[in-house]
């Protein structure tokens, strides 16, 4: 398995998706950093950097089903399929190396953007123990993003469609306790409370606010394992209808 | 060492296979043969353990590929039809990782790929993009692959599609040389490739097996018939009528054009005999007779027979469609044979220009 996940490592940064990916996001994040200070009403600059986060759980949406359109999609219009389904890999094992490859990206980008706290901590303070939750949680929501394009590639032949799905599922993800609060379903009690445990977007908050909550890591975690799962069980269904 | 037994394979309530059994034994060249669509691919492929079958057994080397699917799949080395590499990699690196796949020790891979490059003669463009390879390499290196981590068996699709008439020779000598240690199974639709390399044919067509027997074997056990080719001067409609009217002649058919008035001719024939029949009756009404050559009967008839054969048996429905179906495999197939000539030439225009490179 190991073998599997260095390669798939390796093709990202093949072509230059990895690096665009990257480059993008520490964009994106240096330029809400720059706002932020810009902001910055106190003489002493210190935060959690938390509404920086949030800004950047969108761009997330649109970044990660860039690394994730690949994986299964790419695999098919090669003909490379066989050649992992007749090794002796079992499909759970390829499922979890192409995400855990892609996971690996995600850290690499986090581990950038630590610059920014440690550049604050230089010229003002940091409440590091909510950045540490925070960057948990922000890692968390990423997964699930992973997990979810990873999924949907699987479902797809079209790298394009694939990211369009993915980008949609997330965000109804995402924003599923403002849709739980609209006027409509907040009239049904048991649906928007239902509705409203699958918000991301509600589970990161309780992370930006430098609290570790066991239901919200549970709730990432079931999120990441729910679409591993169906993941592995559409490839394992293709098997069987290919010729 | 590869044992199949009873293998169906249904997509939705189409059957692809229909109860398919046989036998590979140890240093043993086995001939997988049928025209396209008879199921050669996905029996392959489920020998592989790439899709499952809907019912029946694969046992590799003792292990059930379904029970025991890690130690059966590391005893199959696999070339499915399309090379499965990946075109952003370079050789080497392709290799290494997919004896890292198969599980082969970090510390024997380095040697493991040196000799399937070697094998192979691809050593020299180890260091180049598979992508900005010829087809006849990238072929090579899907082969190469296969060979990785010296599973005892092996697994060909089709392993000639697009290699160069050179190319073609080595591959043969290379499946010569890899008899001694391994059991191979080889497909194809093309006989020649067949008959060269192989010891023993399966013939399959529309999911069931025709033949299952030894090259020789099929050969004498077919009715001895006769291919004749004739050179007539004289009016092409009339030859036929005078040739299908001798007694024991089959059928005229092959009618070719070579100046006017003068036409070639395939006559399949009953026996030897006839010949003169054919020859006195043609003579008789006036026709001059260039040349005669008797065509040797060979496997390429003894396939198309066995293809042939469900129709004695079948009804007249069947009938229809199987002749229906088996007109568009043979158009399919000489298709094939044009592109496959193309792709020679072609290819070879490639590999000139490479090593001008």
């Amino acid at each position: 398995m190991f073998a599997l996940y260095k390669k798939e490592l390796h093709s990202y940064f093949l072509s230059p998706i990895a690096y665009l990916v990257i480059a993008f996001f520490t964009a994106t994040f240096s330029l809400t950093f720059v706002m932020d200070i810009s902001n910055v009403t106190s003489s002493v600059y210190e935060f959690s950097f938390s509404s920086i986060f949030y800004v950047n759980l969108f761009y997330f949406i649109i970044l990660l089903p860039l690394l994730t359109m690949r994986t299964f999609a790419e695999e098919r219009k090669n003909g490379t399929e066989t050649l992992l389904l007749s090794s002796p890999l079992n499909v759970t094992q390829i499922v979890l190396a192409k995400f855990l490859a892609a996971a690996t990206i995600l850290l690499t980008m986090l581990v950038v953007s630590m610059i920014y706290p440690v550049i604050t901590a230089m010229y003002g303070r940091v409440i590091w123990a909510s950045l540490f939750c925070t960057y948990i949680g922000f890692f968390l929501f990423g997964l699930v993003c992973i997990a979810v394009g990873t999924c949907i590639s699987s479902l797809t032949e079209m790298p394009i469609l694939s990211i369009l799905i993915s980008e949609l599922v997330m965000l109804l993800l995402l924003l599923m306790d403002n849709l739980s609060a609209t006027a409509f379903l907040s009239s049904i009690p048991v649906l928007s409370d239902i509705l409203a445990w699958f918000s991301n977007q509600s589970k990161f908050y309780t992370f930006s606010q430098g609290l570790l909550q066991f239901s919200d890591i549970f709730g990432y975690v079931t999120e990441i394992l729910v679409f591993l799962i169906w993941t592995i069980i559409s490839v394992e269904k293709r098997r069987w209808s290919r010729r | 060492m590869v044992e199949i037994k009873n293998l169906t394979k249904y997509y939705g309530n189409k059957a692809a296979l229909k109860g398919v059994s046989f036998t590979i034994q140890k240093n043993e060249v086995l001939g997988f043969l049928g025209p396209n669509g008879a199921g050669k691919s996905t029996t392959l492929n489920i020998i592989a353990g790439v899709i499952p079958a809907t019912s029946g057994t694969v046992t590799v080397d003792g292990y059930d590929i379904v029970q025991q699917p890690v130690k059966a799949k590391k005893s199959i080395g696999f070339l499915p039809e399309i090379p499965p590499i990946y075109p952003d990699m370079k050789v080497r690196e392709y290799l290494m990782f997919v004896a890292g796949l198969k599980g082969v020790p970090a510390e024997k891979r380095r040697t493991e790929v040196e000799r399937a490059m070697e094998r192979l003669k691809i050593t020299d463009v180890q260091k180049r993009l598979i992508r900005n390879l010829s087809k006849g390499y990238k072929q090579r290196v899907g082969f190469a692959q296969a060979l990785l981590g010296n599973p005892p068996v092996i697994i060909l699709d089709e392993p000639t599609v697009g290699l160069d008439p050179t190319q073609l020779l080595e591959v043969r000598n290379l499946i010569m040389d890899l008899r001694h240690d391994h059991a191979i199974i080889l497909s194809s639709h093309i006989l020649g490739e067949i008959s060269a390399v192989c010891d023993r044919i399966v013939i399959i067509n529309h999911g069931e097996i025709k033949a299952n027997d030894t090259i020789e074997n099929l050969e004498q056990s077919m009715e001895s018939s006769l291919i004749l080719q004739l050179k007539v001067q004289g009016s092409s409609r009339e030859v036929s009528k005078i040739a299908q009217g001798v007694e024991g002649v089959f059928s005229v058919s092959n009618i070719q054009f070579v100046k006017t008035g003068v036409y070639t001719y395939d006559v399949e024939i009953e026996k030897e005999s006839v010949r003169n029949a054919l020859l006195s009756a043609l003579l008789q009404h006036g026709l001059e007779v260039l040349e005669v050559s008797t065509e040797k009967k060979n496997l390429e008839q003894v396939f198309t027979k066995l293809v042939n054969q469900k129709n004695s048996d079948g009804g007249l429905q069947e009938l229809l469609a199987e002749l229906r179906t088996e007109s568009e495999a043979a158009d399919a197939e000489d298709d094939g044979h044009k592109d496959d000539a193309g792709e020679f030439s072609e290819e070879a225009g490639d590999d000139a220009a490479e090593k001008e490179e």
